[in-house]
């Protein structure tokens, strides 16, 4: 059973084994940004119902649906 | 000589453009600023000879994937129309993420020249690049610029130079990959890795960072404290507050007053000039007409510029993409997301380009619902109506514009809930938002800005206001008879039998008097005009000087002169901020909801908003200062019931239909 990023520790990085994303074109998305399978996600904060993650070299909010979508 | 410009968002395209051209395109730091191509040509302090150098701004782009509107914008462009030179910028911060674009667009087989923008940031985060072996590896010209430093701009000329190499050349692959060969989706997707891989090992090579990207820093301390799930929203009201403070009732005021000396010079000027035997009809139209309702607009110029700068710095700042993840929580819960709330900020300065935001948002429902709501956000041409009623029956308070902005939130959420109903559609969609870093805002930057949305503003001030003001003078000057209106029966002009019958509707909401009646039907056309139009009908030509209302009121209280109350002129407010904002911004829903139903729905929606908001201040306002309720109740409280009864019905009815329709759309 794979781990989910929206269940992930701030400070900590985790490999992104698999994007399960329902709607069609985000996989494809957060390709171009440098989040697919193999690559490194950093957990910076959690704020309510966002984290903000690095990716590559940029930050990004996103929100709990998106983060359950990514498995680590 | 064509030169298109790509690059990811927020890498600092339109700045460049802006440095190159030496137009003043709107520049936010956040992404998603440039919705559309802008085009330009190279200045000629940068240009030699006679040439000519076009250049075209495209919006910002991840990758060339299609995947949002503004990258298929992208795609198309560099596809169709041929430019000779790609100048690719990049975020130098950024490389691992930027190379990615910059690999596809080697692959296009035309010379690409890279622009390493933010060069000023890297030895500052502790970054050393070795731009010459990039240039090697790229096999393409990389020059290191700053676009947001003054003057000529670091690098600029080097660009132009290196721009006019390569023009003609046969721009090489860096990637023996070649996407258009893959058989398979997950062909594709494996080349696309390789294409990572390469990028990577590029970096490597030519980047050393003395800290690590994923390193807490200063800035998400700040985060954690700006984006904070409670406090995020305190922090953004006293932001707003702020804002209005400065803008309203500090600097504001005191820059309006010179300004107004100067226009009550200009008008005594005037009236220096015309002769004696010119007629008192033909007199009163040139100074209380034209100088004085534009004047009274243009009044209100350096309040609205100084509420364009602040809002300027807070972009600049970086402000606003925290804005939109502390909103992502409460649009979430209303069918939209975070994403909508950029519509809404940019329609803080003017609903049309905000409604034109809403392409990047890629689910129609929300895309439509954004559109049909950034216009209740209060534009650049409210905030006079916002400024004059403050002024005058609230002593320049500052909670007047602040609650302005809070209740348009708070009506956004309480629609997105109601068409979330009536569509019956409640899909979700995820949310992701680059989070720039916080910047030193710049006072260029900022001017440059707020210049720009002035320059709008003035343009309209002196064409369509300046007509609609003139019409209006006429139409009150005149019986349908063609006779002068005689000075005690102001009741006979044509302006005021045509508004009287519409004033009617508006007891209820506690102006039904004809002058308000024609102010809130010019406002229709351009919401500058209901200033313009209040100062023609009340003869009141100075708005700002409260001194000088006092002496039109005989000396009486100031606010005798409307011959209505500080509660009915908060209703009047409410009803302007939230009935359709003009002519072009319905233009501009047009074209974005693509679907006439939508769009009359849109525009019922919003009368009826107005309507329903204007009679709830009215009379609860009324019964809260009185103890009684305002006139008109009854009348009021049937019209509110039947727009209630119609959206019950259109949230009851089968949705069947809806689903049909939409499937429809999509398929065509």
């Amino acid at each position: 059973m794979s781990m989910r990023l929206s269940e992930g520790r701030v400070n900590s990085t985790y490999m992104v084994s698999k994007i399960d994303a329902e709607e069609g074109g985000m996989e494809e998305f957060l390709f171009t940004l440098g989040c697919y399978p193999g690559e490194p996600v950093t957990i910076i904060s959690r704020l309510k119902n966002n984290m903000i993650i690095t990716v590559k070299d940029a930050r990004y909010s996103i929100d709990s649906a998106l983060a359950h979508a990514i498995c680590v | 000589m064509k030169i298109a410009l790509a690059g990811n968002p927020n890498s600092g395209k339109t700045t460049l453009f802006n440095s190159l051209s030496g137009k003043i395109e709107h520049v936010g730091n956040w992404p998603g600023v440039t919705v559309e191509r802008k085009e330009g040509r190279i200045r000629k302090a940068l240009t030699d000879r006679n040439e000519y150098m076009a250049i075209v701004d495209l919006p910002g782009a991840y990758s060339m994937s299609p995947y949002t509107e503004e990258e298929s914008i992208t795609r198309e462009f560099v596809q169709t129309e041929n430019p000779d030179v790609i100048l690719n910028v990049v975020d130098a911060t950024n490389l691992s993420r930027s190379l990615f674009f910059t690999t596809q667009l080697l692959e296009l087989g035309i010379p690409v020249v890279v622009a390493l923008n933010k060069a000023d940031l890297i030895s500052k985060r502790g970054i050393v690049l070795d731009a010459f072996q990039l240039s090697e590896r790229l096999s393409c010209p990389v020059i290191e610029t700053v676009a947001t430093s003054g003057g000529v701009g670091r690098g600029l000329i080097d660009l132009v130079d290196a721009l006019r190499q390569v023009e003609g050349t046969k721009q090489k692959k860096v990637l023996s990959v070649n996407v258009s060969d893959a058989h398979s989706k997950q062909e594709a997707v494996e080349l696309e890795k390789k294409r990572y891989e390469k990028v990577n090992e590029i970096v490597a090579s030519v980047e050393r960072r003395a800290v690590s990207s994923h390193k807490q820093t200063l800035q998400d301390t700040i985060d954690r404290v700006v984006a904070h799930k409670w406090l995020g929203i305190p922090i953004f009201v006293g932001i707003i507050y702020l804002v209005f403070s400065i803008s309203q009732a500090w600097v504001g005021p005191f820059l309006a007053d010179i300004f107004v000396s100067w226009i009550d010079a200009f008008y005594a000027w005037v009236e220096g000039l015309l002769p004696e035997t010119v007629s008192p009809v033909l007199s009163a139209l040139l100074l209380d007409g034209i100088i004085g309702g534009v004047g009274a607009l243009i009044g209100f110029l350096p309040l609205i510029m100084v509420l364009f700068f602040s809002l300027a710095i807070l972009e600049d700042v970086g402000y606003m993409a925290r804005v939109a993840v502390v909103m992502d929580r409460f649009f979430k819960k209303i069918g939209l997301s975070g994403k909508s709330i950029i519509p809404m900020i940019v329609s803080t300065g003017c609903a049309i380009p905000g409604i034109m935001a809403t392409r990047t948002i890629r689910n129609v429902r929300q895309r439509r619902t954004t559109a049909m709501l950034s216009p209740f956000m209060p534009c650049g041409a409210k905030l006079p109506i916002i400024a004059l009623f403050s002024g005058i029956f609230f002593a320049d308070a500052s909670w007047v514009g602040t609650s302005m902005y809070l209740l348009a939130i708070a009506v956004v959420i309480v629609s997105g809930l109601i068409i979330r109903k009536i569509t019956g559609d409640t899909s979700q969609s995820y949310f992701i938002m680059e989070l720039p870093e916080y910047r030193i805002p710049s006072i260029k930057r900022a001017t440059v800005s707020m210049l720009h949305r002035g320059k709008a503003f003035i343009v309209k001030a002196g064409t369509i206001i300046l007509v609609c003001n003139a019409i209006v003078h006429i139409l009150q000057t005149f019986t349908w008879d063609f006779s002068v209106v005689l000075e005690n029966a102001p009741e006979t002009s044509i302006l005021a039998t045509l508004a009287s019958p519409l004033a009617f509707i508006f007891i209820p909401l506690g102006f039904g008097i004809w002058q308000f009646a024609a102010a809130a039907v010019t406002g229709f056309i351009a919401k500058e005009n209901v200033v313009g139009t209040l100062a023609v009908t009340f003869a009141v030509t100075n708005f700002i000087s409260v001194d000088e209302l006092a002496l039109v009121a005989d000396g009486s209280q100031v606010m005798n002169v409307f011959g209505i109350g500080s509660v009915a002129a908060l209703s009047y407010l409410v009803f302007n901020l939230f009935t359709p904002p003009c002519f072009a911004a319905i233009g501009a829903m047009n074209a974005e909801l693509e679907s006439k139903k939508w769009l009359f729905g849109a525009i019922g929606y919003q009368l009826a908003t107005g309507y329903v908001l204007s009679f709830f201040v009215y009379q609860v306002g009324t019964l809260i200062t009185t103890g009684s309720l305002g006139g008109g109740f009854i009348g009021g409280l049937i019209a509110i019931s039947v727009f209630a009864g119609f959206i019950i019905y259109l949230i009851n009815r089968p949705k069947g239909s809806v689903i049909l329709s939409k499937r429809v759309h999509m398929e065509a």
